[in-house]
């Protein structure tokens, strides 16, 4: 007795539907009928997007639905008919065979099981450039061999094919006999993600926010995950007991689906931006972009992944203010102690390029024996005083011989040893710019106290006025 | 009677993960155990610290203005970053000078700048700068526990010691169970030494003698003494090195050359 459940074998079948370009008169009307995948989606969920002219449709189960091969074209040339468009339809066993068939020959086009090379040797070889667009054939090569037809190309010896022009001569050959070279790959619909959660009863503060909003990220988590997909814009839409719709977007460093890390980050923001009244309805928007692949290595140190640094710098931005947070950058500028904040990256995966030139930096320091020199000195930091501290010098002789301040922590005294002045002076053709111009004009002393500390202070020569600009640490 | 009493407790202590603390029972690290140590690329100083910081433990730097705090702070920084690793700052007062890192070889872009709020003129017997020292604390708090990054340090060397004695103890009793068992380097640095028990290193640098050479500022010769290590026997012999100065030369420098080159 038959196994009721036992699988049935059926055997592929592929059918293509090209829809050739239009005369200007006919393409308005064509664009407003539809596109091929329409056309597509009608017949099987299982068809893929060659190009914008151009589907691919697994219709293998339709054999039963529909009948067979000739029956399954006419019905599609049909659909396509009703739409307006006059497309080229061709039903084969090998979804390259249907596909070279729709470019190459207009109408419907049935091939038997086992005959598809048969059914493209007369096809002129030119129609490479359209079926294997991605890996372009030297067709003036063939040409210039004699070569005319599929059929030509594909009688030739494949080892001696492939040892003459490489290997995408093997896919060629392919192409020219009907074989499939890769199967299809079926084209999804774009998904949205989104997911809702109304609340009996509106909730105020953080806290009951919290379950609510992994409830509501957990099932997005778990589609983004079926996809591959991961969240690159995160949209927090809260509907408020006035009616009125609070919503928060948050760009997401690096893709990420991890509903704690999401929940965090949402509740962050939201700790900073409150809303102003109760909620009662929580929805949650998700922009999906394709998964990070990552290929950790064996020889380098673990660094904190993109999800642990979004939410530390997240909670530090809570903590300290977000322009506090970052990775230093030098300017280019005379200014003394000027500096820039960059964000700081949370993929430092992405910086594998410049550490390989980093190697070859260093190779080549090696063959350089000052370099290495120059790596071992210890340079002498600075701590700078990010609004120097006003100071009382006493100058004897121009030079600066005593240093007082009534900063507290600052101490002062007698001037042992000083070097200088180096004038430094910049910004003044912004002077007459305005609010955001910040002329310099300064005389610069190295000075080392009694007490051991070293300063650089400076007098500033359009007030007279000294300070301490920084200590030498 | 009384080795076994010792003994059980001790056990005990380590049961509890207190032995790090309060005892002293910590096996020696393996200097060429990247694992273990991270070089401060300080030869001098990684010489009396038996390779370098050790990982998993607070260890302190501490000395007087100009003692090179910064400077070896920065070396060990730039050491790290050439290593690839990831590294953080929090600078409490916000006295950074970004020249000086760049200088120092500090790759910038792996460095986490964590600037604390300061406010220039408190005013007479204030210290709003007392909040921005606590804010540092937590903000260092958050970065070890974010975990994996080779150095944290805390730089506080400028902070009054009255407000840094006005932390509770269990500060850093709780930043050094944080990053026990981790591959991070905590560094403190400060003027005097603040953690006590709860640093597993401590090393003070001696006041710096300013060298100056004909017209310029040279750098600073110090010297490191290791105060406390838990990981290693230590010598308190003074190990000096010496700084020059990369920033006090440059205009110096154009400024001679220019002087040279007018008088021929």
């Amino acid at each position: 007795m038959a196994d009721p459940h036992a699988s049935v074998w059926i055997p592929s079948l592929y059918a293509c539907l090209y829809e050739p370009p239009l005369a200007e008169t006919q393409r308005a009307a064509a664009e407003e009928a539809g596109h091929v995948a329409v056309i597509a989606r009608d017949f099987s969920p299982r068809f893929e997007i060659d190009r914008d002219d151009l589907v691919s449709i697994d219709v293998s189960g339709l054999t039963r639905l529909l009948g067979p091969a000739q029956t399954i074209g006419e019905e599609l040339r049909r659909a396509a008919a009703d739409r307006g468009m006059r497309a080229h339809v061709a039903v084969a066993a090998t979804r390259t065979a249907a596909m070279v068939l729709a470019q190459a020959r207009p109408g419907l086009t049935v091939v038997v099981r086992g005959e598809e090379a048969a059914a493209l040797a007369p096809i002129a070889i030119d129609i490479l450039q359209k079926a294997a667009a991605a890996t372009p054939a030297p067709i003036s090569v063939f040409k210039s061999w004699g070569i005319r037809t599929l059929g030509e190309l594909a009688a030739l010896p494949a080892a001696d094919l492939v040892s003459r022009l490489g290997r995408a001569a093997a896919v060629w050959q392919a192409v020219a006999r009907g074989e499939d070279v890769r199967p299809l790959v079926p084209t999804l619909e774009e998904e949205r993600f989104d997911f809702s959660l109304e609340l009996e009863w509106p909730i105020e503060g953080l806290e009951p926010l919290s379950f609510v909003l992994t409830r509501v990220l957990e099932p997005l988590s778990t589609r983004l995950e079926r996809r591959d997909r991961g969240a690159a814009v995160l949209h927090v839409i809260l509907r408020l007991v006035t009616r009125d719709i609070y919503a928060r977007r948050l760009e997401l460093p690096t893709p990420m689906r991890d509903v704690r890390t999401l929940r965090t980050l949402a509740l962050l923001d939201l700790e900073s931006h409150p809303p102003p009244a109760a909620i009662d309805r929580v929805t949650v928007v998700i922009d999906p972009t394709p998964g990070r692949v990552l290929q950790h290595t064996l020889y380098t140190r673990a660094h904190p992944t993109p999800e642990q640094l979004s939410t530390l710098i997240a909670r530090l931005g809570a903590v300290m203010g977000q322009d506090r947070i970052g990775a230093p950058a030098t300017m280019d500028s005379y200014r003394p102690g000027a500096f820039a904040m960059k964000p700081f990256a949370v993929d430092h995966d992405i910086n594998r390029g410049e550490r390989r030139d980093r190697r070859e930096e260093r190779r080549s320091a090696i063959s350089a024996p000052s370099a290495v020199n120059r790596d071992e000195r210890l340079a002498s930091a600075l701590r700078r005083c990010r609004h120097p501290v006003p100071a009382r010098v006493v100058v004897q002789d121009d030079r600066p011989v005593r240093v007082t301040t009534d900063r507290r922590g600052f101490t002062g005294g007698a001037v042992v040893r000083t070097a200088g002045p180096w004038r430094v002076s910049g910004d003044w053709w912004e002077s007459a710019g305005g609010a955001g111009s910040h002329p310099f004009n300064r005389d610069e002393w190295d000075v080392a106290l009694a007490d051991g500390a070293v300063y650089v202070v400076f007098r500033d020569r359009d007030t007279d006025r000294w300070f301490i600009d920084a200590i030498v640490d | 009677m009384a080795t076994l009493a010792r003994a059980d407790l001790e056990t005990l202590l380590r049961d509890r993960k207190l032995d790090r603390t309060l005892t002293s029972t910590i096996p020696a690290l393996d200097p060429a155990d990247d694992a273990a140590i991270a070089p401060s690329g300080v030869p001098a100083l990684d010489a009396r610290l038996g390779g370098g910081f050790p990982r998993g433990h607070l260890s302190e730097l501490v000395g007087p203005r100009s003692s090179a705090r910064t400077s070896v702070l920065l070396k060990t920084l730039a050491a790290a970053t050439a290593r690839g690793e990831l590294v953080a700052l929090v600078d409490a007062l916000d006295m950074l000078d970004v020249e000086s890192a760049a200088a120092a070889g500090v790759e910038l872009n792996r460095l986490l700048w964590i600037r604390g709020h300061v406010v220039p003129n408190p005013g007479f017997g204030r210290d709003v700068n007392q909040r921005a020292l606590e804010q540092a604390i937590r903000a260092m708090a958050l970065v070890l526990q974010a975990g994996n990054f080779g150095v944290v340090a805390l730089d506080v060397a400028d902070a009054p010691p009255l407000a840094l004695r006005q932390l509770p103890f269990t500060t850093w009793l709780r930043l050094q169970r944080m990053v026990e068992g981790s591959p991070t380097v905590c560094v403190l640095i400060g003027s005097e030494p603040m953690a006590r028990s709860s640093a597993g290193l401590t090393v003070r640098l001696g006041s710096g003698h300013a060298s100056f050479g004909r017209r310029l500022f040279a750098g600073l010769d110090a010297d490191a003494r290791v105060l406390r290590a838990r990981t290693h026997r230590h010598d308190e012999a003074p190990a000096p090195f010496s700084t020059v100065s990369p920033f006090c030369t440059a205009p110096a420098l154009a400024t001679l050359l220019t002087e040279q080159a007018r008088h021929g």
